[in-house]
C-alpha cells in the first residue's frame, strides 16, 4: 500500500521537477525538429539536420539575429504519426520552441501543421512531399521549404512534353506519395500534349521485394515510355531490376528520384544508365560559385556529399534567420509577415518563398543517369532546367483547392 | 484472482488518486495535462486488451484495429456526414464492438497462437482497406484536424472529458469481471475443459469478450480523437498491438489496474527518453528483456506480492 | 486501363517463375521459423532481425572480401555463419533459462530481442541504403519468350530445392534430426532416455536462425539493403508457418507456394488489390483449416 503511494508520489515528483524550465536572460531563439531519424528514411532526413546545424553555426558565429543565438533540438519521430504528434507537442508545450520543422512523413507533417495552425507556431516543412501541406490544406503558419508532388509532376510533364513519346505506362508505389505524383505528371502532360495515350498502371506495395514481376507486365502492353511513381528506399531496388531485365535498354523510364544521390550511390556503377529524373538539388550542379562552396563546407564538415536534403536544411535556416531579421523582432506574426514573399540566397541560387501559399519557389533539374570520369557511382547528366515558376502550381490553382 | 482484496486497495488509494487527477490542471503547464491524458487513452486501451488477454487467456495479438476502427469511426462520422460530434463518440464503439464480433466469429474457433495469428492477418486486411481507400479514410495521409466540440477543445476540456469518460469505461470493465460472467470467463481462462465440462460455452463467453474487449478499445480510440485531433492507418498496425501488449505485461496481467500502470510507464519513459536519445527502442528492448527475466508479473504485481502475498497469485507466469 | 487484358501465356508463365523465385526466400526464412516453432515453442519474433542482419553482414563481407564473385560466395558462407554464432550467443545466454515460459512470455521477449537488434543495426550501419552487386555470372538475364528474367533468378530457383533437401536430409537421416522430432512431440521423453535436451535446442535454435540469415544473404543481391527489412519479412513469415502447419517445415514450403504465388498472379490479375491478396489466402486457408494444411507437431 504505502509503496504504491510512494511511487505515486516519486512520478509527481518527477513531473514536478520537469516541468521547472530554467529562465535565460536573453532567450535564444529556439527551433524544434520533428523528423524520422530511424530506418530507411532516416538517410534523408540526416542531411537536413546536418546541414541545418552546419548554416546555424555560421550564422551564430556571425553574431546571430538579433542579438539572439539560434538553437535547435531534435526528436525522433520513428516514422509513427502518434510518436512525432506527442514529441511535437513537448517540443511546442515544454521545450517552448519558436518554430517547428519536419518532417518526411507526410500524414505527421500535415498532423503537426494543423496543430501549428491552432497553436500559432510557424511550422517549416522540411522533407513531406505532400501538395496538400501548402495547397488544399494551407494556412497562415505553415511553411514549405521542398518542392511537393504537384510540383515534381509539373516539372517532369514539361520535360517529358518534349520528347517524342506517345504511349505511356504508370507504376508506382500504392501509397499517397505515388498516386500523387501519377496523377501531377499525367494530369499536366495531358494538358502540354492531348496526344498522349495511358496505356494502363501497376501499383505495388511499399517496400516491394521483387518488382521483375511488374516489368513483366508492363513490357508486355509495350508503351513508349514508363512514367515510374516510386520513392525512398523502393528506388533501389527498382533500379536493380531495371538493370538486371535490361529494362531501361527496351523502354525509357522516368522516376522522379532516379538521379537522387541517395538511390544511385549504394548502386555504384551498377545502375542503369538513360533514367530519367527530377530533383531539386546535385552537388554537381547547378556549377555555381556559392554551390561549390557551399558542397566544400559540408564535405569538410560530415566527410561526405551533400544531398538534396542538405539543400533543404540549408534554406530553412537561412529563411528563418533571414525573416526574424527582416521582421525586427522575435514577434511571431511579424516574422510570418516577414518570411511571405521574401527571397534568399542559396546554393540553388535565389529562392523565394511565393507570399500567398508559403511554397518556396525551387527550380527543378531533369536529367538522365549516366556514367561520367571520376565518380565511383552514376550521376544525372544532360540536365535540364526547369525554373521554379514554370513547376508551381498557380494561385489560381491553390485558391481553388483552398 | 484477488479481485476483492484489491477492491480495498482501490478505495485506499482511490480517493488520494482522483483528487490528483482533478486538481492536476491547477497545478502543472499544459504539456502535463496532455501527457496524462495521453496515459489515461493508453491506459484504457491496454486495460480493454487486458480484459481478454490476461483475465481471458485469449492470444489477442491484434488489439490495435479495434482502437483505430473507432478513432476513423469517430473522425469520419465527424468529417464526412454533418451529423454531430457526440453521435460520431457514439458511432465509435458501436463501429468496433461490432468488428469484434464478427473478428470473434471468425478466430474462436482456434486458440492459443493459431486465434492470435488469424487474427493478425484479418486485423492486416483492415489496416490494408484503410491504408489504401484514399476517397474515404484518406489513405497513409490520414484525416487531420478534426473539429471537437469547444466545451472539450482546450487540453483542460479534454483532459476533463478523458478523465471522466475513462474512469467510467474502467468502472464499467471492472463490474463485468466481477460480475458472474465475468467469473465464468476467468475460469475459461484457468480451465477451459472443465468449464465446457461443466456445461459452459466456452466459445460463445470467449465471443463476448472479444466484443467487449473492441467496444471499450474504440472508446480509447475516440478518445484519442479528442486529444490529438488526428486519425492516420498506424493506429491499426500491428506494431502498436504488441506494444500495448507489452504495456499489459509492464504493469502486470492479472492485476486489473496493472496495464494502466503500464501504459503510464510506458508513455512517460517513451517521453522522456525520447528528449536525450534517438535510440528509445533499444532501451525499451533492454528494459523489456529485464522485465521477463526477474519481473514475470510486472511492476504492480510485484508491489502487491510485497504488500500481500496472495493477491497476485492468480497464475504464475 | 486493364492491366490483365495484356497477359499472354509466356508472361503467365515468366510471373509464376518469379513468384517461385520469391517463394524460395519465403521458404528458407520461414523454414527456419518454423523449425524454432516446432521444437523449441519459441515464437521467434527476431527472426526477422536476423535475416536482416544477415543481409547486412553479406554486404560488408562482401565488401570487405574485395567484392565480385569471390566476395559474394565468401559472404553467402560466412554471413548466414555469422548469424548463427549470433543466435548461439543469444541462446545460451537468453533463452536457456526461459523454456518454461508461457509462449506469450516468449513471444514478448523475442520482439524485445527484435527492438535491439534493430537499433543495434542502425548503430553498426547507420542509416545509408547499402546495395550489393550480384556476381558476373548471375548479372542481366535471358530471356523466355520474349521475356526477361534475371539470371539471379534463376540462380534462387536452384537453391531453394537444395535447402529443401538439406533440411530433408537433416530432419530424416541424421541423428540430432531425429532427436529434435523426438524433443517436439515429448521432451521428457527424451530427456528420459539421458540426452541433453538443452543442447539439442541450442542446435535447432542456430540451425533455424542460420536459416534466417542464409534468406538474408541470397535476397541481398536483389534488394535495398536497410533498417525496417525486419518488419517486412516476419509476419509474411508467420503467416506462412501458421497457414503451413506450426513447426512442419513442409507445411512451411506449401505456405511460402502459396504465398509467393497469390502474391505474384494476384499482381497480373487485379494489380490495384495485390497487397491484399496473401492475407485474404491465409483467411481462407484458415476458415477451412484451422491448424494450417499439413499436420502440426504442436
Amino acid at each position: 500500500m504505502k509503496r504504491v503511494a510512494c511511487l505515486i508520489l516519486c512520478l509527481v515528483g518527477c513531473v514536478a521537477v520537469l516541468s521547472a524550465t530554467p529562465a535565460l536572460a536573453k532567450k535564444p531563439i529556439k527551433v524544434g525538429i520533428v523528423d524520422c531519424y530511424s530506418g530507411p528514411p532516416s538517410t534523408y532526413t540526416n542531411d537536413v539536420r546536418d546541414a541545418f546545424k552546419m548554416e546555424i553555426d555560421k550564422i551564430n558565429a556571425a553574431g546571430g539575429v538579433l542579438g539572439r543565438e539560434i538553437t535547435f533540438v531534435t526528436r525522433d519521430s520513428k516514422f509513427k504519426v502518434d510518436i512525432g504528434l506527442s514529441a511535437a507537442k513537448e517540443l511546442i508545450m515544454r521545450e517552448r520552441v519558436d518554430i517547428l520543422m519536419g518532417t518526411i512523413n507526410s500524414a505527421l507533417a500535415l498532423a503537426v501543421s494543423d496543430l501549428c495552425r491552432k497553436e500559432k507556431i510557424p511550422f517549416v516543412v522540411t522533407f513531406s512531399k505532400s501538395a496538400k501541406i501548402t495547397g488544399a490544406k494551407g494556412h497562415r503558419y505553415v511553411f514549405s521549404i521542398t518542392e511537393n508532388t504537384a510540383m515534381a509532376g509539373k516539372a517532369a510533364a514539361v520535360g517529358l512534353s518534349k520528347k517524342p513519346f506517345q504511349k505511356y505506362w504508370i507504376a508506382g508505389d500504392d501509397y499517397e506519395y505515388g498516386h500523387a505524383i501519377a496523377e501531377g505528371v499525367w494530369a499536366n502532360l495531358k494538358n502540354m500534349r492531348p496526344d498522349v495515350k495511358l496505356l494502363g498502371e501497376s501499383w505495388w506495395k511499399v517496400g516491394e521485394p521483387d518488382f521483375t514481376p511488374y516489368i513483366t507486365a508492363i513490357l508486355a502492353a509495350k508503351p513508349d515510355a514508363v512514367i515510374v511513381a516510386t520513392g525512398g528506399r523502393d528506388c533501389v531496388p527498382f533500379l536493380k531490376a531495371a538493370k538486371a531485365t535490361g529494362f531501361n535498354q527496351r523502354v525509357p523510364f522516368y522516376m522522379h528520384t532516379a538521379t537522387e544521390l541517395s538511390t544511385l550511390k549504394p548502386l555504384g556503377l551498377d545502375a542503369p544508365e538513360g533514367v530519367l529524373g527530377t530533383s531539386n538539388y546535385f552537388f554537381y550542379y547547378p556549377r555555381s560559385a556559392a554551390n561549390k562552396a557551399f558542397v566544400k563546407t559540408f564535405q569538410k564538415t560530415y566527410d561526405r556529399y551533400p544531398a538534396v536534403g542538405a539543400v533543404y536544411g540549408s534554406l530553412a535556416a537561412d529563411f528563418i534567420a533571414g525573416a526574424y531579421q527582416k521582421a525586427g523582432s522575435v514577434d511571431t506574426e511579424k516574422f510570418v509577415d516577414a518570411l511571405e514573399g521574401m527571397t534568399v540566397d542559396s546554393p540553388l541560387g535565389q529562392v523565394t518563398m511565393r507570399a500567398y501559399d508559403h511554397q518556396a519557389m525551387l527550380p527543378m533539374f531533369m536529367g538522365v543517369t549516366q556514367k561520367i570520369e571520376g565518380y565511383n557511382f552514376l550521376i544525372a547528366g544532360d540536365i535540364m532546367v526547369i525554373p521554379g515558376e514554370k513547376v508551381m502550381p498557380s494561385v489560381a490553382e491553390i485558391k481553388k483547392a483552398r | 484472482m484477488g479481485m476483492e482484496k484489491e477492491h480495498r486497495h482501490l478505495i485506499f488509494l482511490g480517493i488520494p488518486v482522483m483528487a490528483v487527477l482533478l486538481l492536476l490542471p491547477l497545478g502543472v503547464s499544459r504539456f502535463y495535462v496532455y501527457l496524462v491524458s495521453l496515459m489515461l487513452v493508453t491506459g484504457l486501451l491496454a486495460t480493454s486488451l487486458n480484459l481478454v488477454l490476461g483475465f481471458g487467456g485469449m492470444y489477442q495479438f491484434h488489439h490495435a484495429v479495434f482502437y483505430g476502427t473507432g478513432a476513423y469511426a469517430l473522425a469520419l462520422v465527424v468529417t464526412k456526414t454533418g451529423w454531430p460530434w457526440w453521435i460520431g463518440f457514439l458511432a465509435a464503439p458501436i463501429c468496433s464492438g461490432a468488428l469484434g464480433l464478427i473478428m470473434g466469429v471468425i478466430t474462436v474457433r482456434l486458440s492459443k497462437l493459431y486465434f492470435g495469428m488469424l487474427q493478425i492477418s484479418l486485423g492486416s486486411l483492415v489496416w490494408a482497406i484503410v491504408f489504401r481507400w484514399y476517397a474515404f479514410t484518406g489513405g497513409d495521409d490520414g484525416i487531420h484536424g478534426i473539429p471537437v466540440p469547444d466545451l472539450i477543445g482546450s487540453s483542460t476540456g479534454a483532459y476533463y472529458f478523458t478523465l471522466a469518460v475513462s474512469l467510467t469505461a474502467l468502472f464499467a470493465m471492472y463490474r463485468i469481471l466481477c460480475s458472474p460472467f465475468g467469473r465464468t470467463f476467468q475460469g475459461i481462462r484457468d480451465n477451459p475443459e472443465r468449464c465446457r465440462a461443466l456445461g459452459i460455452h466456452v466459445q460463445r463467453h470467449q465471443l463476448v469478450g472479444e466484443g467487449l474487449a473492441g467496444f471499450f478499445a474504440s472508446v480509447a480510440g475516440a478518445l484519442f480523437v479528442t486529444v490529438e485531433g488526428s486519425v492516420f492507418p498506424d493506429l491499426l498496425f500491428w506494431t502498436l498491438s504488441l506494444e500495448i501488449v507489452i504495456m499489459c505485461l509492464l504493469g502486470g496481467w492479472f492485476i486489473f489496474l496493472g496495464p494502466m500502470l503500464g501504459a503510464a510507464i510506458i508513455v512517460t519513459l517513451r517521453t522522456f527518453v525520447g528528449i536525450y536519445t534517438e535510440y528509445w527502442t533499444l532501451v525499451l528492448g533492454i528494459v523489456l528483456m529485464l522485465l521477463i527475466f526477474f519481473l514475470p508479473e510486472g511492476a504492480l504485481g510485484l508491489v502487491l506480492r510485497h504488500r500481500e502475498p496472495a493477491a497476485g497469485s492468480g497464475k504464475e507466469a | 486501363m486493364d492491366g490483365a487484358a495484356n497477359i499472354t501465356a509466356a508472361a503467365l508463365l515468366q510471373q509464376i517463375l518469379v513468384g517461385l523465385s520469391r517463394t524460395t526466400i519465403l521458404f528458407i526464412v520461414s523454414s527456419g521459423l518454423s523449425l524454432v516453432l516446432g521444437v523449441l515453442r519459441i515464437p521467434n519474433v527476431a527472426h526477422g532481425s536476423l535475416y536482416m542482419i544477415g543481409a547486412f553482414l553479406t554486404y560488408s563481407v562482401a565488401t570487405l572480401a574485395g567484392g565480385g564473385t569471390v566476395g559474394f560466395i565468401v559472404a553467402l558462407t560466412v554471413a548466414p555463419l555469422g548469424v548463427a554464432l549470433i543466435s548461439f550467443v543469444v541462446e545460451r545466454g537468453l533463452f536457456c533459462h526461459l523454456y518454461e515460459r508461457e509462449h506469450l512470455m516468449l513471444l514478448l521477449f523475442t520482439f524485445s530481442i527484435m527492438l535491439v537488434f534493430g537499433d543495434l543495426v542502425k548503430l553498426i550501419w547507420g542509416s545509408d541504403y547499402r546495395s550489393l552487386t550480384a556476381p558476373l555470372f548471375l548479372q542481366g538475364s535471358f530471356s523466355i519468350q520474349g521475356f526477361p528474367f534475371p539470371r539471379y533468378n534463376l540462380f534462387l530457383l536452384l537453391v531453394g530445392p537444395l535447402v529443401a533437401a538439406g533440411l530433408w536430409f537433416l530432419t530424416n537421416k541424421t541423428k540430432i534430426g531425429k532427436i529434435a522430432r523426438a524433443a517436439a512431440v515429448d521432451r521428457e521423453m527424451v530427456g528420459a532416455m539421458g540426452i541433453n535436451v538443452s543442447w539439442v535446442f541450442a542446435a535447432v535454435f542456430v540451425i533455424g536462425c542460420y536459416l534466417a540469415g542464409l534468406g538474408g544473404a541470397l535476397v541481398a543481391p536483389t534488394q535495398n539493403i536497410t533498417q525496417g527489412m525486419d518488419h517486412t519479412i516476419i509476419i509474411e513469415a508467420f503467416l506462412i508457418v501458421i497457414i503451413g502447419g506450426l513447426g512442419n517445415i513442409w507445411g512451411a514450403l506449401l505456405g511460402a507456394l502459396i504465398f509467393g504465388l497469390t502474391d505474384a498472379i494476384g499482381i497480373l490479375i487485379w494489380p490495384q488489390f495485390a497487397i491484399v491478396f496473401p492475407y485474404a489466402a491465409v483467411v481462407v486457408v484458415l476458415l477451412f483449416r484451422p491448424k494450417g494444411l499439413l499436420k502440426s507437431t504442436w
